[in-house]
């Protein structure tokens, strides 16, 4: 069935449950432009990384759609669209199926039946692209965590991938690998990708486009981060916490101190911009 | 008392034929009470390893750690009860799933003061103890471990090690994947444990936030080498945090760029938000 | 760090390393069966020495080949012992009374005393039990002093050390073969190898597609798995679990405290993993591409002919009178 839509992923009244007993998505609306970079933020238990899992078609929800670039995700249609969505999840290791970073990049490849010649052109060019070329004979237990999660984002571009979700994939990374793998993001973002980001790190999401916030697995909020921010309280009732100079701001905002250029500068500080 | 590290090295063999330098040349005193620590440092600059010198799960490879009064060797020692250092020095490990295996919630708890051949009555009332302590009601002392939410295993896993009543307690990265209101009830947790009992608590960690507001004393580690052992104030005053790969409080660097893009002189050494707050209306105010 | 050297391979160039895995996989059974089939130890003989030829030509060291020997050289010197004991057959080499008194038994078990403080110098292992096996025989041989029982007649038969050289030097061979197989070949090599002899299977109902990526996962994730025991292990002596002394229930406690989270950990691992191979397009049983394929060379015909001509010389050679 074909839909049409403005949206490249678009995602209607879906929900699901594990057991017959909570619903852990209910009646989810979502849509996401070609080129456009969303976070998905929620509480722990809000549903994210369920929602991460229907995008892709792991788990089937008990009603509602998901449609991507006009295809209808269904049984039949599922190995057609996960040529078009890729994801990395959250643990480096347990994503890893080659012996050596040359048959983890080829595996997607391998399932898609590409022939071998273009294989061996497609290996040397996204691991370049993600600066792991020397690495490409070495074993997972030589790579550090960031290493593997880019090998992940090289194995998913190499099947042709449109959409790049990424399911708190680096929240098991320390600080300094995180931003390495967001500096990969973001350059694969400004070449045209559309990025679905799942974090619970605000300051991740300062990147993005838009902001959808989860709670208790409905959608509480869906807007830029600016508009988003004008309203704190909103933030605390999802459970999250505001960056620090945006705490900064609303404190200031409060006990009446604030001047004009101390408001515009801790905004843009907190913003992002 | 406490822990003494002397001259201590530790290495392992690697790749080929060389060999791994985890720890070079670790000289440091750690009192027994009173100190809250923050051991920091990038991922494979030896943090957990030095954990694990200090309740003599590993051995150095050259110098000493003495423990309480016992002195680890690189040679093992006879006359050293080496578990008994284990239930002095509590250690946590990162991942509660490293650690829980029994039925219930109780029992898991149980293992650590059974293994000391605590009496297992006493060791039930311990457990039940450890578990109010981490902020868990008795409810969750009949359930599956592996049915908890990743914040309640953490802290069954902590109230395992809290039941063996240690003296000094080590955590590696208890807030590590912990929404912020985790984070801040794990900080409670430790405030509340220091309250009561005034033990030594040593955290690893990433988390340069946590680091400023909460703890005295700051071991930042790089390449195995001891590099800073001080207050987390005088270690955040150098600017060239970037070669320890670290990463400035956000506090201070909130008020570093509001002080340069507006042109005010600001004391940008603030612990947490309040700190900031206040020091911004100081400013503001003529 | 992990530094494990999975099976035995070890990397290297020359003509072994040349060859496609199944000529490797077919060529060590025929040339096996091919062993079995001699008879005599001159036969055999020439065969070994065509099997160190054969490794010196094809660059492998004869050394590494002798270690994959090492573990099973307990076996040998039970082959050899056993055939010497218990095959009576042809002219008497040698013959003499053991008795077991009381001066040989009390040399026997100093001597003995002597061999276990010895072997703290683990180097000279091997030779230290040859000379304690020999120090037992001089002692019940040459020390009947005091009470003892009756005599027992050790005898050596010509047939029995024909057959136990025979023996031993067949078995050396066999192992040697798998040896240079594992050596030469990467296990994923070896498994894609078996993996494509067993494509026949399919006819019978058995799909043999996934079997190479079954077991090449199985092998990227042993050092990840032996890593994470390790540090359950750490974990878990932290608690006071002590994986060294205690009674056996104490015993048993301990390692479920170890295999618990390791089965759990291996649980969610499979979990994660079919997800990211199911979100990778992988469907079980439809057929994939290779990035690496296996192609025959010249070399591999020329290993076929020679194993086809050995095969058929050993049945002919059996056959004739």
């Amino acid at each position: 069935m074909v839909v049409i839509s403005l949206s490249y992923l678009e995602i209607r009244q879906l929900c699901f449950s594990y057991n017959s007993k909570r619903m852990v998505l209910k009646n989810i609306d979502l849509g996401v432009k070609k080129g456009e970079w969303i976070a998905i933020l929620g509480h722990n238990g809000s549903g994210k990384s369920t929602l991460a899992k229907t995008i892709v078609g792991l788990l089937r929800p008990q009603s509602g759609s998901v449609t991507i670039d006009g295809i209808e995700l269904t049984d039949a249609t599922a190995y057609e669209v996960r040529k078009k969505v890729g994801i990395v999840f959250q643990n480096p290791d347990n994503q890893f199926v080659g012996v050596t970073v040359r048959d983890d990049i080829a595996f997607g490849m391998e399932n898609l039946q590409v022939p071998r010649a273009e294989m061996e052109e497609k290996i040397q060019f996204y691991a370049k692209k993600v600066d792991m070329l020397p690495f490409l004979d070495k074993e997972p237990s030589a790579l550090s965590g960031g290493q593997k999660q880019r090998i992940a984002i090289a194995g998913i571009l190499a099947m042709k991938t449109e959409l790049l979700l990424f399911d708190e994939a680096t929240s098991m990374l320390d600080p300094s690998s995180r931003r390495e793998l967001m500096s990969y993001i973001k350059e694969l973002h400004r070449e045209g990708l559309t990025i679905i980001m799942i974090t619970h790190d605000i300051e991740e999401a300062l990147w993005a486009d838009r902001m959808i916030v989860l709670k208790d697995g409905a959608v509480f909020a869906d807007d830029t981060a600016e508009n988003l921010f004008r309203k704190p309280e909103a933030f605390r009732e999802a459970y999250l916490e505001l960056p620090t100079a945006l705490q900064i701001y609303y404190e200031l905002e409060q006990t009446g101190d604030m001047t004009p250029p101390l408001a515009e500068t801790l905004w843009a500080l907190g913003s992002g911009r | 008392m406490g822990i003494r590290f002397r001259s201590v090295s530790f290495s392992y063999p690697g790749f080929g034929k060389g060999f791994y330098e985890a720890l070079r040349n670790i000289t440091l005193n750690i009192a027994t009470t009173g100190e809250f620590i923050a051991l920091v440092g990038q991922t494979g600059s030896g943090k957990s390893t030095l954990a694990q010198h200090m309740n003599a799960l590993v051995f150095p490879t050259s110098g000493s750690v003495e423990i309480f009064g016992k002195t680890i060797t690189p040679k093992r020692d006879k006359k050293i009860k080496y578990n008994d250092l284990r239930r002095k020095v509590g250690l946590v490990f990162q991942f509660p799933e490293y650690q829980l295996f029994e039925e219930t919630v109780e029992k898991d708890i149980m293992f650590g003061p059974l293994n000391f051949k605590i009496p297992e009555e006493k060791a039930r009332e311990m457990a039940k103890t450890a578990l109010q302590l981490v902020g868990l009601g008795p409810q969750y002392l009949t359930r599956n471990p592996l049915n908890l939410s990743g914040g309640e295993k953490k802290r069954v896993s902590i109230a395992g090690i809290l039941a063996m009543n240690p003296d000094m307690l080590v955590l590696d990265e208890p807030t590590s994947g912990l929404d912020p209101y985790g984070k801040k009830a794990m900080m409670d947790l430790f405030r509340s444990i220091r309250e009561r009992t005034d033990k030594t608590i040593i955290v690893i960690t990433h988390d340069m936030d946590l680091v400023y507001e909460y703890m005295d004393r700051v071991l930042v580690l790089d390449n195995g080498a001891l590099v800073f052992d001080g207050e987390p104030d005088r270690l955040f005053r150098q600017t060239d945090l970037e070669n320890l790969h670290l990463d400035h409080p956000a506090t201070i660097k909130v008020l570093r760029t509001v002080s340069e893009q507006l042109g005010i002189a600001l004391d940008v050494y603030q612990k947490d938000v309040v700190g900031a707050v206040r020091e911004l209306r100081k400013a503001v105010r003529p | 760090m992990k530094n494990i050297v999975i099976g035995q391979y070890l990397p290297g160039t020359g003509f072994f390393y040349r060859l496609d895995p199944r000529t490797k996989i077919i060529a060590v059974i025929f040339l096996m069966v091919a062993v079995f089939l001699l008879d005599t130890i001159l036969q055999v003989s020439i065969a070994f020495v065509a099997a160190i030829v054969f490794m010196i030509l094809g660059n492998i060291s004869v050394r590494r080949v002798a270690n994959g020997l090492k573990p099973l050289f307990v076996l040998l010197i039970f082959t050899f012992v056993f055939q010497i004991f218990f095959n009576r057959a042809g002219t008497l080499l040698w013959q003499d009374d053991l008795v077991f008194s009381l001066a040989s038994i009390s040399a026997v078990v100093a001597w003995t005393i002597l061999w276990r403080l010895a072997t703290r110098f683990r180097r000279f292992r091997g030779i230290l039990f040859i000379l304690w096996v020999a120090g037992v025989y001089l002692a019940l041989a040459y020390l009947p002093y005091g009470p003892a029982f009756a005599p027992v007649s050790f005898e050596i038969y010509q047939k029995g050390v024909e057959m136990s050289v025979f023996v031993v030097i067949r078995l050396m061979i066999v192992i040697a073969l798998s040896t240079i197989l594992t050596l030469t070949t990467k296990p994923t090599d070896l498994t894609q190898g078996l993996e494509s002899l067993m494509r026949p299977l399919k006819k019978i109902g058995i799909n043999s597609d996934d079997f190479a990526l079954i077991i090449s996962i199985s092998l990227r994730y042993i050092p990840t798995i032996l890593d994470e025991a390790n540090k359950i292990m750490l974990a878990q002596a932290s608690r006071g679990a002590d994986f060294n002394e205690g009674k056996l229930l104490a015993k048993v406690k301990q390692i479920i405290s170890l295999l618990i989270p390791m089965f759990i950990i291996a649980f969610k691992r499979s979990e994660d993993l079919a997800d990211a191979m199911e979100s990778r397009n992988f469907v079980p049983g439809k057929p994939r591409t290779r990035i690496h394929e296996l192609a025959y060379g010249g070399a591999d015909l020329i290993t076929a002919v020679f194993t086809v001509v050995v095969f058929a010389g050993a049945i002919i050679l059996k056959v004739l009178p």
